[in-house]
């Protein structure tokens, strides 16, 4: 679990996968805005990296923690920002770094690259509450994670559940 | 305002461009990518550039190459990567009685440079070649004697508490600098004994320090930063202070900058971001003033939505309105700027 943080890498190749996308993107990127709801239903059945629950069953995912911040002025063009704001269950949970990757790994995945992401815990609810933050929102080292083949395993976990996309 | 002009847009990399870095003696440009290549552009023409392919090596580096930098002849390349480990590369004469032209040229790898513990994030000659820098996740920054085929560990400087994104040295004197996920950006130089020792410790931003780039004259550096400010510090001997900070110009993470020669005076200063965005700034200064940022011209969307990972300005006579920028399209842009 400390892969991530501070050991070095194990060793591996893996490729692309930070920046692979789903084909079926197509549709929901020329029509309506994508709302928390519809992020909502990516996130829900995550599963928790400890236990058999998914991270709505926890309420470590709540569709009143996702926020969606449209380009202004609207342009069709211009990115739209896309706040995710989850729950540790408990204040020093040691899996809240690979919750929040997970999260990123889901929405990397099903989300149109115009929607920028940030992850982020919900104020108060984690003792490393900056330290995370700022973990969960370093591209650099979500690329780097995403390289390390112990580390992504434990992710697919999480994500071996049913696999929603946007259509 | 000025302007700014496409030249043009290179694909190739199939996945997230990191870097670029122009050949500051031919005309070549190289960029690299998390798809493991280092992809080679020659060009031609002063007026309308062209561009062509000339080579994309395959580096072998087991994960994304993530940076790449030119010693100062132009004649070694080095690739530093995820994977931890950091190559020299080094062109081939060319066979004269090679068939089919259309290759491209050859570069082998000569050396290969173990050392950092985890990821590299950023690789940089010194001014006179004689030294490389890289710096990694393991909090650590490694200084490099480097020898034909060879080379030598100088120092391993262990000043940073957390993860080192970037190195940059001074483009008159033996000095480096550090930056870092700890916010911090520290200086050093090196003693009789080639020992590198910390000089100086800068701590005004709020945030995660992506990238520096020393100006021309070598009197000024810029830093960019996860805070969302470009700082412009100015050197006093061996004391460095923040003199003007450059506020509201990005969105989202600035993860570049880079200070060119651009039509004199103290050069041109570019920056690069998650938003998107690319933004040129003229630096001037007169007498007794302080140092004054003035706003050429702004990109938005170079990339299309993806973000903006690098920018470089090229540095060879005639071509110094030339900047290169890379992003997580894989694209590798080059752009002309014309002040007003």
């Amino acid at each position: 679990r400390y892969l991530w943080s501070d050991d070095p890498d194990s060793k591996g190749p893996l490729s692309g996968l930070a920046g692979s996308r789903e084909e079926s993107d197509e549709d929901s990127e020329e029509g309506e805005e994508i709302d928390n709801i519809e992020i909502f239903e990516l996130l829900r059945g995550i599963y928790d990296p400890e236990h058999p629950l998914t991270l709505e069953q926890l309420q470590v995912v709540n569709p009143s923690h996702i926020f969606i911040r449209p380009p202004n002025p609207p342009s069709p063009g211009a990115a739209t920002n896309v706040l995710v704001e989850f729950t540790p269950t408990v204040p020093h949970c040691g899996m809240s770094t690979i919750i929040g990757l997970a999260l990123r790994v889901r929405l990397l995945r099903a989300l149109p690259e115009r929607m920028k992401v940030d992850i982020r815990v919900r104020k108060g609810s984690h003792q490393s509450e900056n330290a995370l933050n700022k973990q969960l929102n370093d591209k650099e080292r979500v690329a780097a994670a995403l390289e390390n083949t112990a580390l992504l395993e434990v992710v697919e976990k999480c994500l071996a559940g049913e696999q929603p996309t946007l259509i | 305002m000025g302007s700014v002009e496409q030249i043009v847009q290179l694909h190739g990399h199939t996945d997230k461009a990191w870097q670029l870095a122009w050949n500051p003696v031919e005309p070549l440009v190289a960029s690299c990518s998390t798809d493991k290549t280092v992809r080679l552009y020659s060009y031609t023409g002063l007026v309308h550039p062209k561009f062509t392919l000339s080579t994309s090596i395959s580096t072998g580096h087991t994960k994304t190459v993530r940076t790449i930098a030119w010693s100062p002849d132009g004649k070694l390349l080095a690739t530093g990567s995820f994977d931890s480990s950091v190559i020299l590369w080094e062109k081939q004469p060319a066979e004269e009685d090679k068939d089919d032209p259309s290759t491209g040229d050859d570069w082998d790898s000569i050396t290969r440079i173990e050392g950092p513990e985890s990821e590299c994030k950023c690789v940089a000659f010194s001014r006179s070649g004689e030294y490389l820098a890289t710096c990694s996740r393991d909090k650590t920054v490694w200084v490099f004697s480097v020898y034909p085929d060879d080379y030598e560990v100088s120092s391993v400087l262990m000043e940073h508490t957390q993860d080192v994104k970037c190195v940059a040295w001074h483009p008159k004197e033996d000095i480096l600098a550090s930056s870092s996920y700890d916010d911090t950006i520290k200086l050093y130089h090196d003693d009789r004994d080639d020992e590198w020792y910390p000089f100086a410790t800068l701590t005004d931003h709020a945030s995660t320090v992506w990238c520096m780039s020393f100006s021309p004259c070598g009197n000024y550096l810029a830093s960019s930063s996860d805070d969302l400010t470009i700082r412009l510090w100015e050197r006093h001997d061996d004391e460095w202070h923040t003199i003007k900070v450059l506020n509201g110009t990005h969105e989202r993470s600035i993860y570049s900058v880079s200070w060119g020669r651009g039509r004199g005076g103290l050069g041109w200063l570019a920056s690069g971001a998650g938003d998107g965005r690319i933004n040129v700034w003229e630096m001037t200064r007169q007498p007794q003033e302080p140092i004054e940022a003035r706003l050429i011209t702004t990109q938005e969307n170079s990339h299309g939505v993806s973000d903006v990972n690098a920018v470089a300005w090229c540095r060879r006579d005639g071509y110094t309105d030339m900047l290169g920028s890379v992003g997580d399209d894989g694209c590798l842009r080059i752009w002309r700027i014309t002040p007003d």
